[in-house]
């Protein structure tokens, strides 16, 4: 059984931490790396569900919306502390994710995709329409959140590392799960679930509280979302914002972490970049999808993946 | 009694056109389930291409007749050249690669869009104005067309699939391809002719709906999901069952439209569907077990 956190992955960790030190980096260039964390820490909670435990979620938007409009509703109301913020969003998403993982896990394969996308729709529609939280316009103009009274996360350069602190901590989380007990029942049951269920695993019980885990990370990435750009709209909820989180994580290979965290800021950075170039960037990142789909089906860490994969099948 | 006629029977009307339109786009979004495994996320694109597609050659031969005929045959072709291009490779994969591929699709073409025929609305004229008495109220001659035509081209569906050899043929390739292709039919042509016609059939729909609602590279985004509601409530490749819940939820939306507003009829729906997936996740019409 290997160490939970590799030095492979502290080195890694290390790296970003010295990234704001190159010399002649530019804020633009933090902010994006906020976004390219930001989003490769979703991906690679939703590689929990869809890597490990075989469950295309479709509807990790609405976590991630319902996260960020916690943030939002607190920060309006004057409340600038970052903990109350977070506290806010684990509540909401808490919340939510329970009735809809409780209906999702009774039912498998295409059900519960479908089950997570109508019922993100739900919130979504409900955020969009509801003129309480801005419609769709969403709630604009928040202010900067607080650690503590007087250390407000009001630089780049803090928001960069806050995003860094919180990718660290959920990488932490994501691997104590994967290399624990648990995480190996949940490969079981991707890999066959009625044997999972007849060498007596309360499969439902397992999903349940893998898609709560994979929920609540997400929500919590909603929750640091509008520290940075200062808005909460509906449009992240949206179904297509779910399909870009599954794409991140198949760009960076399925089952492995750090291959969707890759993999979301390859996404993002392509975007950007892209778009900073011509107008028509959705048909690049489309073209992108179609080419990785065809000739990489095992994503940017396939072959590293294929190896590992066969040598921990030999050991297990 | 005047309640009835004034709102409750044109209200009615109005779903069941919009049920027969949601029956064709549903019907191709079901046998392409059937035959490969995966929902098809580029079909709401199809039927967005189709209102295009029909913009053009009305603008090129000033006939709306004449779209309705070229219209699905070009976004057909676009559908057997995507098909053999893009999907003929994933057909031993697991269906998650070809959810995302078709995601990939619908990026593209709507943002194909975009790039030739701008963002904006557009409309296109019904090819007949005025309206027609009937049931003691008058309703637009339009949709009245809507209806019949639409109707009129489930029932030749249903005709093809049951009385012709090519239905049968497409029939069994979506209950087992493997053993088609072991009796000796070319299954490949069968699944990129049936891919054709599912697009043809979504542009079909896209063009005819077209004078009612407007046409903007987004129109494909909300169909799609309603489609996707229709073929689970159905039963997943079940033909007839989706063309029921088709007419179910035209009718109720439009019945809901009545007493909420939009959002609430949105989510009436929608919690419809989760009801159905929990209690009988099959659908109307599904087989039991298929998928779950």
């Amino acid at each position: 059984m290997s160490r939970v956190v590799t030095w492979r992955a502290a080195l890694v960790f290390a790296v970003l931490a010295a990234l704001p030190g190159v010399p002649g980096i530019s804020q633009y260039s933090l902010l994006l790396a906020f976004d390219a964390l930001l989003f490769g820490a979703i991906a690679m909670s939703l590689d929990l569900l869809i890597g490990y435990t075989g469950l295309v979620s479709f509807g990790h938007a609405a976590f991630y919306g319902l996260g960020a409009y916690a943030t939002a509703i607190v920060l309006e109301r004057g409340v600038l502390s970052l903990w109350a913020c977070l506290g806010a969003a684990v509540l909401v998403v808490g919340a939510y994710a329970l009735v809809v993982s409780y209906f999702a896990t009774a039912r498998r394969g295409i059900y519960f995709a479908l089950l997570t996308l109508i019922f993100a729709e739900v919130v979504y529609t409900f955020f969009r329409y509801t003129q309480t939280f801005g419609g769709s316009d969403g709630i604009q103009g928040l202010p900067d959140a607080r650690l503590w009274p007087g250390a407000a996360i009001d630089t780049p350069l803090r928001k960069y590392y806050l995003v860094l602190t919180y990718l660290a901590l959920a990488y932490a989380v994501c691997r104590l799960v994967v290399t624990s007990h648990f995480g190996r029942v949940l490969v079981a049951i991707r890999e066959n679930e009625d044997r999972a269920r007849f060498l007596g695993y309360s499969v439902q019980r397992y999903k349940m509280a893998i898609c709560m885990i994979s929920a609540l990370l997400t929500g919590l990435a909603g929750a640091i979302y509008p520290m940075r750009s200062a808005f909460a709209t509906p449009d992240l909820m949206l179904w297509t914002e779910s399909g870009e989180f599954i794409i991140s994580v198949m760009i960076g290979g399925l089952g492995t972490l750090v291959g969707p965290v890759i993999g979301g800021a390859f996404f993002t950075i392509l975007r950007d970049k892209v778009s900073s170039y011509v107008d028509w960037y959705f048909i690049v990142i489309g073209v992108v999808l179609i080419v990785i789909v065809l000739f990489m089906p095992r994503g940017l860490l396939g072959f590293r993946r294929l190896l590992g994969f066969k040598q921990w099948r030999a050991t297990a | 009694m005047d309640y009835v006629v004034a709102v409750l029977a044109p209200q009615l009307l109005h779903g069941l056109v919009f049920g027969a339109a949601l029956g064709l786009l549903a019907l191709g979004l079901t046998v392409i389930f059937g035959l490969l495994g995966v929902m098809n996320f580029a079909h709401g694109e199809l039927y967005m291409l189709g209102a295009y597609a029909g913009i053009a050659v009305i603008g090129w031969t000033h006939s709306f007749w004449a779209a309705l005929v070229a219209a699905p045959l070009a976004v057909g072709l676009i559908g057997a050249v995507t098909e053999v291009a893009t999907l003929r490779p994933m057909y031993r994969r697991e269906p998650l690669y070809g959810l995302i591929l078709t995601f990939g699709l619908a990026l593209v073409f709507r943002e194909g869009v975009r790039q030739i025929w701008g963002g904006d609305m557009r409309r296109i004229l019904p090819p007949f104005t005025g309206s027609t008495p009937i049931l003691g109220m008058t309703y637009p001659d339009y949709r009245l067309f809507l209806l019949a035509a639409s109707s009129a081209l489930l029932l030749a569906i249903w005709l093809f699939f049951t009385r012709t050899r090519a239905g049968i043929v497409v029939r069994a390739a979506v209950q087992d391809a493997e053993m088609l292709d072991g009796l000796g039919v070319d299954v490949r042509r069968v699944f990129t002719l049936t891919f054709a016609g599912s697009a043809a059939l979504a542009a079909l729909a896209g063009l005819l709906l077209a004078p009612v609602f407007t046409v903007y590279p987004q129109m494909g985004v909300e169909m799609i999901l309603l489609a996707f509601i229709v073929v689970i409530l159905g039963g997943m490749g079940s033909m007839g069952g989706s063309v029921v819940a088709a007419f179910v939820i035209g009718v109720a939306q439009s019945l809901f439209s009545l007493w909420m507003n939009p959002q609430r009829v949105a989510i009436a729906i929608f919690g419809i569907m989760i009801v159905v997936l929990i209690v009988r996740p099959r659908g109307f019409f599904g087989r039991e077990g298929v998928l779950e």
